[in-house]
């Protein structure tokens, strides 16, 4: 039973990642592919996490109970990057924002099909 | 001196950054002059190590008291200390030309400088670091300040450029951060010199799927071919000191993280038959496309792909001849494309498109900034006696001793190609008529100085190459070796 619950956390994870990098690759529209890089990104938080999961472990942090030999404890490395990673996705999708924002004023669409100033 | 510390080549920038804003409520003028009185100590302390650090040994700093496999740690080797060396003095270089930015307001020169100090510390810290997740950190402090800097003229189609960068970035820094967390899972360890030790119990299957990945993150910032798209658009649409800084800092940050990877971390044969072969289609698909850019800002920034993408040849040669022509082609490509970014600026300060047509007999209407380019010009395609030359011949020499002559031939023909394009503006400048009505913009002297400087560089390296060729070849032989390195990060460990 706990298998399949650690399966179906990585493959969440995974449905996540896929459903963001469709959003991000087909939609047209600017809004919805910032919100598809930040699908997919939380995505990969969530492998993160999962990744560091221990059945029945506790949480790392040193207290009376993790003086006990018998005690496991959840891999705490993981958690202390994915916080840092969703600082920065944070980052990310807040100066995507700003420029979808100065995009939309100066072409008064959201439309990728439609600003096209600069060829490949 | 005691005062010389890696440290401070990451902690002042990001610091005088976030200060920048105070500082400036202090007294207005202070915002452009504190920037650079912290590249000008930068510059100065990476002179004061890199001079005393001995051949093949490496300065470890330990962040926050936690010894190396355990904490994060900064490596300052040969290698890295020499691009260090390259990145601050430009960061200095970039500072004087652009003093006076925005002449009207301090508010934008605020933005940029803090936008450019950002720059700055994201790309030392990408050299300097010796651990897997703190380099993800670094990529995206340059990244999003590399963002923000693109979309900084507001009249331009800056926020365009800017949204395609970091589309593409955010999507491949994705995927650098998945490549990350499989290899954590199959090392446990973030620490690069611990990870090169324990790779070897991992499957080659597992280890190329990382490294595509890895591949891929660093791809965007190498400008390497597919991954590339961003490239012409960023540096044209960027005001003109980010586009020198971007092929100064930005592209070097890149290429150094991708190399020490495979170098230092991986152990994959395979992995340089594929740079070369990206290497050689990004030089000749950007070479070809440079040569039909009507504006020069996209010139240049083609000219810059396929100067990456030569020194991408010459890493994937694997051996020290290659290694270290390439460390000479990233200095050389450092100091002469912003070089040449910067004189382009002003060459085409007052004209809308940034045509090359519209350059018609500048080398008399602007003699000196025309001279500057027309330098650049001479030396970026390696003529001698300036310091291109020596650069293109080892790579030459390096990749015939491989005994690869189509690629040989291959550099030699996309050489030719270099040369139709820019002696097509050194022939406009100085051999067309001028058109009438043309408004120029004199260079500030700060302007001329940051020109003057790197054109100085440039001639006395192509005179005296010795002066820095024993630094490049120390510096080749810390990144090829990859069993010092591990040794210097982790004294106490022993190989086998």
């Amino acid at each position: 039973m706990q298998d399949y619950l650690t399966y179906s956390v990585y493959g969440s994870a995974i449905l996540l990642m896929l459903i963001g990098l469709y959003a991000a690759l087909v939609k047209k529209n600017l809004i919805k592919i910032v919100i598809g890089l930040s699908i997919l990104d939380a995505g990969i938080h969530l492998l993160f996490v999962a990744v560091g999961y221990l059945n029945n472990a506790t949480a790392p942090i040193f207290s009376e109970t993790v003086l006990d030999k018998n005690v496991v404890m959840a891999d705490p490395v993981p958690q202390a990057l994915v916080l840092t990673a969703i600082v920065i996705g944070f980052g990310v999708t807040a100066v995507a924002l700003a420029l979808v924002v100065r995009l939309y004023r100066k072409h008064n669409t959201t439309n990728i099909d439609e600003i096209k100033n600069l060829k490949w | 001196m005691v005062i010389s510390n890696p440290i401070y080549f990451i902690a002042l920038p990001l610091l005088t950054a976030f200060l920048l804003p105070l500082i400036g409520k202090v007294y207005k003028p202070l915002i452009r002059l504190t920037p650079g009185f912290v590249f000008a100590f930068m510059a100065y302390i990476s002179f004061d190590l890199f001079l005393n650090l001995e051949q093949g040994k490496a300065q470890i700093i330990q962040i926050a008291g936690w010894a190396p496999p355990l904490g994060i740690n900064l490596v300052y080797d040969n290698f890295s200390g020499f691009i260090t060396l390259i990145i601050t003095t430009l960061a200095f270089i970039v500072w004087v030309y652009s003093y006076k930015f925005k002449k009207v307001g301090f508010d934008n020169s605020k933005k940029f400088f803090i936008l450019m100090m950002l720059l700055v510390a994201g790309s030392i810290g990408v050299v300097l670091t010796g651990d897997i997740f703190n380099l993800f950190v670094f990529i995206e402090i340059t990244a999003i300040s590399s963002y923000g800097l693109t979309a900084f003229y507001k009249g331009r189609d800056g926020a365009e450029a800017a949204f395609k960068f970091l589309f593409i970035g955010a999507l491949s820094s994705t995927l650098l951060l998945l490549g990350i967390l499989i290899l954590y899972t199959q090392t446990g360890t973030l620490n690069m010199a611990e990870i090169a030790i324990r790779l070897k119990d991992v499957p080659i299957a597992t280890q190329a799927i990382i490294l595509i990945l890895f591949f891929v993150g660093f791809g965007i910032e190498a400008e390497m071919f597919p991954l590339n798209g961003w490239v012409p658009d960023a540096y044209s649409q960027a005001p003109g000191p980010v586009a020198a800084s971007f092929a100064g800092m930005l592209a070097k940050a890149g290429i150094y993280g991708l190399v020490r990877i495979i170098y230092t971390i991986f152990d994959l044969n395979g992995i340089f038959g594929l740079l070369l072969i990206m290497g050689i289609l990004t030089m000749i698909i950007a070479e070809t496309a440079a040569l039909k850019q009507k504006n020069i800002r996209r010139m240049l920034a083609y000219s810059s792909m396929g100067q990456m993408g030569l020194i991408m040849i010459a890493f994937a040669l694997n051996t020290k001849a290659g290694i270290y022509a390439a460390i000479f082609l990233m200095f050389n490509h450092a100091l002469i494309k912003t070089m040449l970014f910067l004189s382009a600026g002003f060459l085409t300060y007052s004209t809308k498109d940034k045509k090359i047509s519209d350059l018609d007999g500048f080398g008399k209407i602007m003699p000196f900034t025309a001279l500057i380019f027309g330098l650049g010009a001479f030396a970026i395609v390696g003529l001698p006696p300036f310091s291109g030359f020596w650069s293109k011949l080892s790579v030459l020499t390096a990749v015939a001793d491989k005994t690869y002559y189509v690629i040989l031939a291959t550099i030699l023909l996309i050489s030719v190609v270099e040369i139709v394009y820019y002696f097509r503006i050194i022939g406009r400048l100085y051999f067309k008529k001028a058109h009438e009505e043309v408004k120029i913009h004199k260079p500030s002297w700060n302007a001329q100085v940051a020109m003057s400087v790197l054109a100085i560089l440039i001639i006395v390296v192509g005179i005296y190459p010795d002066l820095i060729t024993e630094y490049i070849s120390n510096a080749a032989d810390a990144l090829f070796d990859k069993s010092a390195y591990i040794k210097e990060v982790l004294p106490n460990v022993s190989l086998n």
